[in-house]
């Protein structure tokens, strides 16, 4: 079974994530513009981030079988540093237009600030101009209310709710974000976000629909592994195949399908080699699926 | 008839956008022509979607055209984004030339991968070109090829613009990284002692490690071969594949000296091929790449 990760930060991870997760089914996969851990103190810092999700970590991807896609935005967290802010979104027309750009995200809230809130709106009106669908991000506390408010929100500015994906929803918010007609992810983040064997009741409980399983994986303790995982898991428990398919693959096409960017003929028929894109790896990406995967017969021996 | 450089690429775009991706690309270089950065900006990254991503057909006319308005230009890898994101660059007003470098940088710090290209590719055409001479072998450090490529291949700002050391640098890394020799622009006229020394300590660095010399290696270096590379070559030109034979025969007809010649008594066969020219440089960097 083939599956998309739509929200993992890979520019974190290493090449055997890579590896394994092209090995596990992994064809497509979409990083959104975060929080690096610490704060960014300059706007040169988010230039260089912004350029590595557009470039070098695509091509990197590519390298490894798995097509790479992006969101672009500006993080809630450092939307309250307000210099700054207003400089990242002066450079945010260079990135939204680049070709590997699906959405504007991660966005919402964290603390729920007027200044989370200023840009929030900022960058919805940015999206619209732009025609492109909204990833939003919302808050680990008091996630309940932020998640309701950056709907209200979103409304206000009259986006319409199949064109934005509201992400680390629980067991606690999913109803009313389903109810309002929007895309409604689950990250599977252990420990803290959501675990696959509360996913499987979940999409027991409320069906396939609009539901979306990612990793977010990054540079805590994460799981690279956790769409495939999770597919797996569900089946094994029951959940019918084409709900495995929805939630775990399709879904996540059709949500970011309309920024013209998000292809599945991207990966099934990948255009022809293209010798002036690609670096060594164009070996990987022939034929499409299977990666190559040197392992040398002997692990001791360093040619 | 001859052209500018600005009318074979409306032409060229001409032919084969829509309607629709035409008029889009008019209003955007008006626009830019303004000095509106901000529709620079986005008209840059949407080229692609308006415009199409076809590689241009260019006619053998098209591209003997291209050489005259722009002597060394060889648009025959050339998109047809690509020329609509260079008729855009060449709208930009470039009286202020510190402006006119600021807004290039803002667009190449800024760049994907295949939009770097484009840019690279787009400096022989715009002004002020010498104010990317650093630009030019920053790029170079690149750990994508195709960036190198365009950077090296089909492009003559690095013969033109580069220094002694950066363009040794740029021939070396082509032959290190896996990149074709034969496309680099003035490879023969700016050939030094300097880059064959680095040459063959780099053939002799592959021997230690048994790994194959790369064949083209011998055109640059054979000018200055020491006794030792000497010694290489005609080793590889008595036992080495056919490849390497014939590079060897014609790197050293080229270097007309006498060592070169009591080599090429060895394998006269192979010598006379390369005398009459029925063994290119081209073919051999086709067959090794
Ligand atoms: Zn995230």
């Amino acid at each position: 079974m083939k599956f998309i990760d739509p929200h993992i930060h890979v520019t974190s991870r290493t090449t055997d994530d890579y590896e394994a997760m092209a090995a596990a089914g992994v064809a497509a996969i979409i990083e959104p513009a975060f929080w690096l851990g610490q704060p960014r103190t300059n706007v040169g810092s988010f230039q260089d981030y912004f350029s590595s999700l557009v470039g070098f970590e695509k091509f990197r991807a590519a390298q490894f079988g798995i097509r790479h896609y992006c969101t672009i935005g500006l993080n809630s967290k450092e939307a309250n540093n307000e210099a700054l802010a207003e400089q990242v979104m002066e450079i945010m027309p260079l990135f939204l237009a680049k070709e590997n750009v699906v959405a504007v995200g991660e966005i919402g809230f964290d603390d729920m600030t007027a200044l989370e809130e200023k840009y929030l709106r900022l960058q919805l009106e940015m999206a619209k101009e732009v025609d492109l669908p909204v990833l939003i991000h919302t808050p680990h506390r008091n996630k309940k209310q932020g998640t309701y408010r950056s709907m209200d929100i979103i409304e206000e500015h009259e986006i319409p709710p199949h064109l934005v994906v509201i992400d680390h929803n629980n067991e606690e918010t999913c109803e009313e974000v389903l109810r309002r007609g929007y895309w409604a992810a689950f990250t599977i983040y252990p420990k803290t976000k959501m675990g696959n064997e509360r996913m499987v009741e979940i999409v027991k409980k409320y069906g396939p629909e609009r539901i979306i399983v990612d990793s977010s994986a990054d540079w805590g303790v994460s799981d690279p592994l956790a769409v495939p995982k999770t597919g797996n898991l569900m089946l094994e428990r029951g959940v019918p195949e084409e709900h495995v398919e929805l939630t775990c693959y399709k879904n996540a096409l059709a949500a970011y399908s309309p920024s013209g960017q998000f292809e599945e003929s991207d990966w099934l028929d990948p255009e022809p080699i293209d010798q002036r894109t690609l670096f060594e790896g164009n070996s990987v990406l022939r034929g499409g699926q299977a990666p190559r995967v040197d392992k040398p017969e002997d692990d001791r021996i360093i040619q | 008839m001859s052209y500018t450089p600005v009318q074979l690429l409306e032409n060229w775009i001409l032919r084969q956008a829509s309607d629709a991706g035409q008029a889009w690309l008019d209003t955007q270089r008006e626009a830019v022509a303004t000095g509106d950065l901000k529709s620079l900006y986005m008209s840059f990254g949407f080229a692609p979607r308006k415009v199409g991503k076809a590689d241009l057909q260019l006619t053998e006319r098209d591209l003997n055209d291209a050489a005259e308005a722009r002597p060394g230009w060889m648009p025959h890898t050339w998109t047809i984004d690509q020329a609509a994101r260079v008729l855009l660059l060449m709208s930009l007003p470039s009286e202020d030339d510190a402006a006119f470098y600021a807004t290039l940088e803002k667009l190449f710090q800024t760049a994907e991968i295949r939009e770097q290209i484009c840019l690279y590719q787009a400096l022989q055409l715009l002004p002020h070109q010498e104010l990317f001479d650093d630009r030019l072998c920053d790029g170079t450090r690149t750990n994508v090829k195709s960036i190198f490529e365009s950077i090296a291949h089909n492009n003559p700002l690095p013969m033109e613009l580069m220094s002694e050391q950066s363009w040794n640098q740029m021939v070396l890394k082509a032959l290190f990284i896996g990149a074709a020799l034969d496309p680099i622009e003035g490879l023969d006229r700016r050939v030094n002692p300097e880059l064959a020394r680095m040459l063959i300590d780099f053939a002799h660095e592959r021997r230690a490690a048994k790994r194959p010399i790369p064949v083209e290696l011998w055109r640059v270096a054979a000018p200055f071969a020491d006794e030792i590379a000497l010694e290489d070559m005609k080793a590889l030109y008595a036992s080495g594949e056919q490849l390497e034979q014939s590079a060897i025969a014609l790197a050293l007809v080229s270097t007309a000296s006498d060592e070169a010649d009591v080599i090429l008594k060895t394998n006269p066969e192979i010598a006379k091929r390369a005398e009459n020219g029925e063994i290119t440089w081209r073919e051999i960097a086709q067959q090794a790449y």
